[in-house]
């Protein structure tokens, strides 16, 4: 059994960002790590590799200036080995251009039976590429996975709804995007990470791949900061300001 | 070597965000309880896979110790015998005394100490038997040579005697402030061979003890300044009846001494990168006070005596981190350190761990003596770093006696 990975190699959240003159993120200098959310998409796969018995566990990331940090991170967990998309055509791409790129490098990757992904990645959030992928792919899409089971060439999840689950299945290949709480990320071997450096990395651009044509898609208009968040209200206790926080609680429909 | 490879980087992060996770939390247990710290310890093992590693080093080490004693092979020698892991071993060290130095202080005795001792002075037998178990922290291990009476003159005043009894022999003695005493699975228990002749004469002699043994009596951890998770105790031992099995070496005739020497080298270098984990967490708690507390119209680290605190710290841990270097270097390219040299790495670590932790506790004023703030763990933990492992007073000497001789 065969997993690709999509792992998004995204800047540092805990260094402050810059933006260049085109508003976008700064990319070159600063260390790139791995996508959080994408490390239980890492981790699920190495499960269901080792349940399988045999096959691999393949990374695919698209990242500019031929970053390698983050990838190593998940090839130090135990991915036997990646391919990465560098390639200055694809500054700026828009999520069905990232989208294009993955699903031809999970053709590269050959004799796929499963690409896992985040829903959606902690730097753009657009939640988009999974479903676009698995649409070029002509493979079937089940989103939000908090559980993954591979049996009789069937995957079979648990979908996360807002009251519970539903159990969806679809035949092998397909896409499957898993939520935050599928799987708990194991930390990296010594072993691991001493033999990160030596495993197969693949490292290719877009024509690479077949892909001559590409449209940057988007331009980014303005940045805004968030909005600062509102004062809260203030409940001075005179003994009776749990009745406050109940009613308060009730009309959030949470109690 | 200037700074930490891309490989030891990752180490150093994922270790570091297991500690936040993990052990950070259990710190008042740890420090201001009595929880033991060797589930921590083992969950660390488990979690880096450092057991699986040990594991696989050791089977490879009786290999060769099969193919020695068959005559197939030459012993390891420099490079090969060091391994080219100085920085794996040093790199937890010191993130773990960033938290909790006497996680270090378990951990080292049990595997350093321990079972180092029956890695370089037992039979096969004997580390099959001993040594996996400590090496992979399954087992809890202690090294007993301090006496009550003897300290830093640990072979000259020892009283802890082997008599010969038929095949057998019977240990008697008291051990103190001895790591893992009180828990310890296996001990390292080292005494003099009495024949009768006078003590200054004696063989040095060290025997294997198993926990719950007839005569042999471990006591409760003792209260002390600092190191709280590393339990420490005594031992009693009172005609512990041991065959020649539990004798390292199955031999009279290992000369204790010199092996010690190597045992002590690494020791040091140890306590060298425990000064740097005790430093650098100082430094930084240090520097982030500094911003944010403001006294007199300004934050203090305006305040020229406050920079002139961290200036110092920063030297510290500019000088530990490259003595830390030049050891893993000297590993890696298979060239031991000299004893002097260990000497000096451990006298200057020890104090610089020292003086640091003190002008943090006095950066932070009044948070700095309270329990709270990490600086006070720390400094009370430090202390001990200029008095285990020799004392200042006996690096000194040696130094001097190298330098002069
Ligand atoms: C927390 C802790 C854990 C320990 N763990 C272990 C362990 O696991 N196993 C073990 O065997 N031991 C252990 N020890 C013991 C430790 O190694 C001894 O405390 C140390 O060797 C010093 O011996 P001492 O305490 O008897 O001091 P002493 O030797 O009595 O020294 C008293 C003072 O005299 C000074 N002094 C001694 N000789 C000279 C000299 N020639 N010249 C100048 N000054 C001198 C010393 O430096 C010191 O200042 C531990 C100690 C502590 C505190």
């Amino acid at each position: 059994m065969n997993v690709v990975v999509c792992v998004k190699q995204i800047p540092d959240p805990a260094v402050p960002g810059e933006l260049t003159s085109d508003n976008r993120l700064k990319r070159d200098g600063a260390k790139a790590i791995l996508d959080e959310s994408d490390s239980y998409g890492v981790e699920m796969a190495l499960q269901l590799v080792d349940k399988a018995g045999s096959g691999e566990v393949i990374l695919v990331s698209m990242a500019p200036n031929g970053e390698v940090s983050g990838l190593r991170q998940a090839l130090a967990m135990g991915a036997a080995r990646a391919i990465l998309i560098s390639d200055d055509a694809l500054a700026g791409a828009d999520a069905l251009t990232t989208s294009k790129v993955i699903a031809k490098a999970v053709e590269r990757a050959g004799g796929v039976d499963l690409v896992l992904a985040a829903t959606e990645s902690s730097d753009g959030y657009t939640g988009t590429v999974p479903a676009q992928v698995a649409e070029l792919l002509g493979w079937p899409s089940l989103t939000f996975a908090k559980h993954v089971e591979i049996a009789d060439g069937k995957v079979t999840i648990q979908r996360q709804t807002e009251n519970g689950y539903d159990v969806v299945a679809a035949s092998l290949p397909a896409v499957v995007s898993v939520t935050a709480g599928v799987v708990e990320p194991r930390y990296p071997s010594f072993k691991g990470i001493m033999a990160a450096k030596s495993k197969p990395l693949d490292q290719v651009t877009a024509a690479d791949l077949g892909l001559n044509s590409i449209s940057a898609g988007q331009s980014i208009v303005s940045v805004d900061a968030a909005p600062a968040r509102q004062a809260g209200e203030k409940v001075e206790d005179d003994g009776t300001a749990f009745e406050r926080i109940v009613t308060y609680l009730e009309e959030l429909k949470v109690i | 070597m200037y700074e930490w490879s891309e490989e030891h980087k990752m180490i150093r992060d994922a270790v570091r965000q297991f500690i936040e996770a993990e052990v950070r939390p259990l710190r008042d247990e740890l420090e201001f309880g009595d929880t033991p710290p060797y589930d921590v310890i083992r969950s660390f093992y488990r979690t880096f896979g450092m057991d699986q590693m040990a594991r696989d080093s050791f089977s490879r080490r009786i290999k060769r110790d099969k193919e020695v004693e068959a005559g197939t092979a030459a012993p390891l020698e420099g490079r090969e015998a060091a391994g080219n892991n100085a920085g794996m071993t040093l790199i937890p060290i010191i993130e773990l005394c960033r938290c909790s130095p006497g996680l270090v202080t378990a951990m080292g005795v049990s595997t350093g100490l321990g079972a180092g001792t029956i890695m370089s002075r037992g039979t096969v037998r004997q580390k099959e038997r001993w040594a996996l178990d400590l090496l992979t922290f399954e087992k809890v291990g202690a090294w007993a040579i301090t006496e009550p009476d003897s300290g830093s003159d640990a072979f000259g005043r020892m009283q802890s005697t082997a008599r010969r009894d038929g095949d057998e022999y019977l240990l008697n003695g008291s051990k103190t402030f001895i790591t893992n005493g009180p828990y310890a699975d296996t001990t390292v228990f080292i005494c003099k061979l009495d024949e009768g002749n006078p003590p200054s004469e004696r063989k040095i002699l060290s025997f294997v003890l198993d926990k719950g043994m007839d005569g042999f009596e471990q006591t409760k951890p003792m209260r002390k300044m600092g190191m709280h998770s590393s339990p420490t105790g005594m031992l009693f031992l009172s005609d512990v009846r041991v065959g020649k099995d539990r004798l390292l070496g199955e031999t009279e005739d290992v000369p204790y001494r010199e092996g010690a020497k190597q045992a002590f080298s690494i020791e040091r270098v140890g306590v060298a990168a425990m000064a740097l984990g005790i430093v650098d967490r100082c430094l930084e708690l240090s520097i982030a006070y500094a911003k944010e507390c403001v006294r007199f119209g300004k934050p203090i680290g305006e305040h020229q005596l406050i920079q002139d605190k961290l200036a110092r710290m920063e030297m510290a841990r500019f000088n530990l981190e490259n003595m830390v270097f030049r050891s893993i270097e000297k590993a890696a390219v298979g060239v031991g350190l000299e004893l002097a040299e260990a000497s000096v790495m451990k006298l200057y670590s020890a104090r610089a761990a020292m003086e640091v932790a003190l002008e943090a506790v006095q950066l932070h004023g009044g948070n700095g003596y309270m329990a709270e703030y990490e600086v006070e763990q720390l400094a009370r933990d430090a202390k001990v770093l200029q008095i285990y492992a020799g004392t200042d007073e006996i690096q000194i000497s040696q130094i001097a006696r190298s330098l002069l001789s």
